[in-house]
Parts: structure tokens; sequence; C-alpha cells
């Protein structure tokens, strides 16, 4: 009868004993720092994505109809600098969106896809160069449209058609601002790489 | 590069990294090199394009029409004006970043970054450069009909075909541009710290 309590005793201990390391492991990882690069890689790309569509759409409703002498519409397809605008940023836009929706991804769920987070960079640097080639071309047809060019006898087209070269104008601005973005988001990668080399 | 082992961790880092950045400062200079010789050569062939043609011009339709002299420069044209002054900046750039990246060997980061900035803008500046004389040649090329804008290269056409070579070699050189910036990246990714 005396040895019964000592056998009781050693199986009660071991399961306590066992409890406190299984306690002691999920706590670190709950005290997470916010991740700054990550939530302004998101805001970046938005805003890419945002610009990008504001641009897309600007351009495409940008016709005007003159009436006098005769009914002659402008439109964007009457160019080609301006056609490949469209192209080039509906391209952009359409990246930019899968891009902004992968970073988001990750910085919910952190650490889950950091391989393809990286060709996120090249695709970044990519589209920067078509971004701002076509915003380079559109500004050039818009600029020899606003002052026109004696010297090849081009007449200027935004005195008679107004809203249309505001339109394409505005829409000219709104790309700048988005190829800023690009430079602005493809630095924030390479200063977040480059804190991560040692010294 | 040595194959020797090390027993620290440490010291085959540091060997690894060492390989790595002699293997990316060779293709750096390679590439920076060609850079600057293509967007020389785009600014001057640009640059030097000049053209002087008699036009016919009719003022009266009972009178036969008067052979008026006209020249096509690329100074006639602002989106010209930009793209030979960016070409420039570009080679100059170069030049300066080509001296900057061997006498660093990668040692100062700060320095690297400041590289890596200024190709990134560099980049960017010669792509909108590119588009924006592409654009404008090809409305000299085909006209356009809405806006009653005529062709120029039916009469001007030497004067265009310079235009056109010179935008496919600075093409060409902000591809360069382009790879420098992605290379540099693939060196940082190489190098950091898991």
């Amino acid at each position: 009868m005396a040895s019964e309590p000592e056998k009781v005793v050693p199986p009660v201990e071991a399961p306590v004993a066992e409890r406190p390391p299984e306690k002691a492991a999920p706590s670190p990882s709950t005290t997470r720092p916010t991740d700054y690069f990550a939530v302004a890689d998101v805001v970046l790309r938005l805003l890419v994505f945002a610009s990008a569509l504001v641009s897309v759409v600007v351009m495409s409703t940008s016709k005007e109809t003159e009436m006098l002498p005769n009914p002659r519409p402008a439109k964007f397809t009457q160019s080609p600098a301006l056609i490949y605008f469209v192209a080039a940023l509906s391209v952009a836009g359409f990246f930019s969106l899968i891009t902004t929706l992968g970073s988001l991804y990750s910085l919910i769920k952190p650490g889950c896809c950091a391989k393809i987070i990286c060709h996120f960079i090249v695709i970044d640097v990519l589209l920067l160069g078509i971004v701002a080639s076509a915003t380079g071309a559109a500004g050039s047809v818009t600029y020899v449209g606003l002052k026109g060019n004696t010297y090849v006898g081009w007449g200027k087209v935004c005195t008679l058609y107004g809203k249309f070269c505001r339109y394409v104008g505005a829409s000219t601005v709104v790309s700048l601002f988005a190829s800023v973005m690009l430079v602005l988001l493809v630095l924030l990668s390479v200063y977040s790489l480059s804190k991560k080399i040692p010294k | 590069m040595e194959t020797e082992s090390y027993t620290n961790g440490g010291g085959v880092a540091k060997e690894i990294g060492i390989a790595n950045k002699q293997t990316i400062r060779g293709n750096d200079f390679v590439l920076r090199f060609l850079a600057f010789v293509l967007t020389l050569v785009a600014a001057i062939v640009l640059g030097v394009s000049k053209q002087n043609e008699l036009v016919p011009v009719q003022l009266v339709p009972t009178l036969p029409p008067i052979n008026v002299p006209a020249s096509a420069k690329w100074s006639h044209m602002s989106a010209f004006v930009y793209f030979v002054i960016v070409n420039a900046i570009a080679c100059a750039y170069a030049v300066i970043s080509l001296v900057l990246s061997l006498a660093n060997k990668g040692k100062a980061k700060c320095l690297s970054l400041t590289i890596i900035f200024f190709d990134l803008i560099m980049m960017a500046l010669l792509y909108s450069s590119v588009g924006a004389a592409a654009a404008v040649g090809l409305i000299g090329y085909k006209g356009n009909t809405h806006v009653r804008w005529n062709k120029v290269c039916d009469v001007f056409g030497k004067f265009c075909g310079q235009v056109a070579a010179a935008v496919v070699i600075s093409l060409v050189g902000s591809i360069l541009f382009l790879l420098l910036v992605l290379f540099a990246m693939l060196n940082l990714h190489k190098n950091r710290r898991h």
C-alpha cells in the first residue's frame, strides 16, 4: 500500500515537465515588428496601377467632334504614338495589378513566396522602360500639336480641339507620375536588398 | 577563383563574395563602354544631320511652281533636340560611372547604390527620348491626314534615314542601360545574407 503513491507520482510529474517547452515556442512569432518596406512596396505598386488605369481611361475617353467646317472627330486612334501609349499603359497596369496582389499576399503571409517576389523587381524595371517610352512618345506628339511646327508646315491642333488636347495632356502627366512611382519602387527594392548584404 | 575550403563559415562567404564582385565588375565595364559608344554615335548622327532641298511651291495656280530652298535640321524639332541632349548626358554619365566603378571595385556600398540610382534615371530618360524621337519620326514618315500634317520624308529622304539610324542606335544603348541595372540587382541578390 505504501509503494502505490510512489508509482503514481512520477507519471504525473512527467507530463507537467513536458508542457512548459511547448508553451514557450509560439511566443516569439507573435511579436513581429511592422515591415515598412513591404507596406511601402504595396502602396507604391497600388499607385502605379491606379495611375496607369487613370491614364488609359482618360486617353480612351478623349474624343471630340468639331462641327464646322465639316464634322471631323479627333480620337486617340488617329495617331500611332497615342495607340502605342494606350497599349503600353494597359500592359503596365495589368502587370502592376499582378505584382500588387502578389506583394499584398506576401505582406499578409510573410515568407510564403520569396522567390517569386524577387522576380517582381525585373518586371518593375522592364515596366519602367515601357512606360517611359510611352510617356515620351505621347508627350512629343502632344507638344507638336500644341505648338505646331512652322519648318515642316504642321499646324497647331489644340486651338481647334481644346478638350482633346486637355485630356491627352492630363493622361501624359499622369503616366509621368506612374513612371516616377516605378523609379521609387525599384529604388526601394534595391535599398532593401542592399541592407541585407554583410559588410 | 580559389577552391580552398576554410574551417570557419565567414571565410568561405567572403571568398564567394570577392569572386562574384570580380565577375560582375567585368560585365559592368564592357556594358558601360558599349553604352558610352552607342549613345555618343546616336547623338552625333542626329547632331550632324542636315539636308538642303529645293521644294517646288505653287503660289498661284496659273504660274509654274517656284523652287523654294528648304532645309531640314535636327534643331527644328524639339523632340530631336531633347533626344540629342539626353544622349549627350547619358554618354557623359557612362564615362563618369565607368571611371567611378573601376576606382570603386565594389568597396564603398553607398557609391555602388548611387551608381545604380543614376543608372536607373538615365535608363528612364533614354527610353523616353527614344519614344519621343520615334513618334515624331513616324509622323514625318507617314504624315497624318486627320490633322493635315504632311509627310516630310519623301522630300528629305537622307535626313529621315539619319533620324531612323540614330533612334535604332539609341534604342540599343538604352537596352544596355537596362541590362546594367538588371546585372547590378542580380549582384545584390547574390551577395545578400539569407
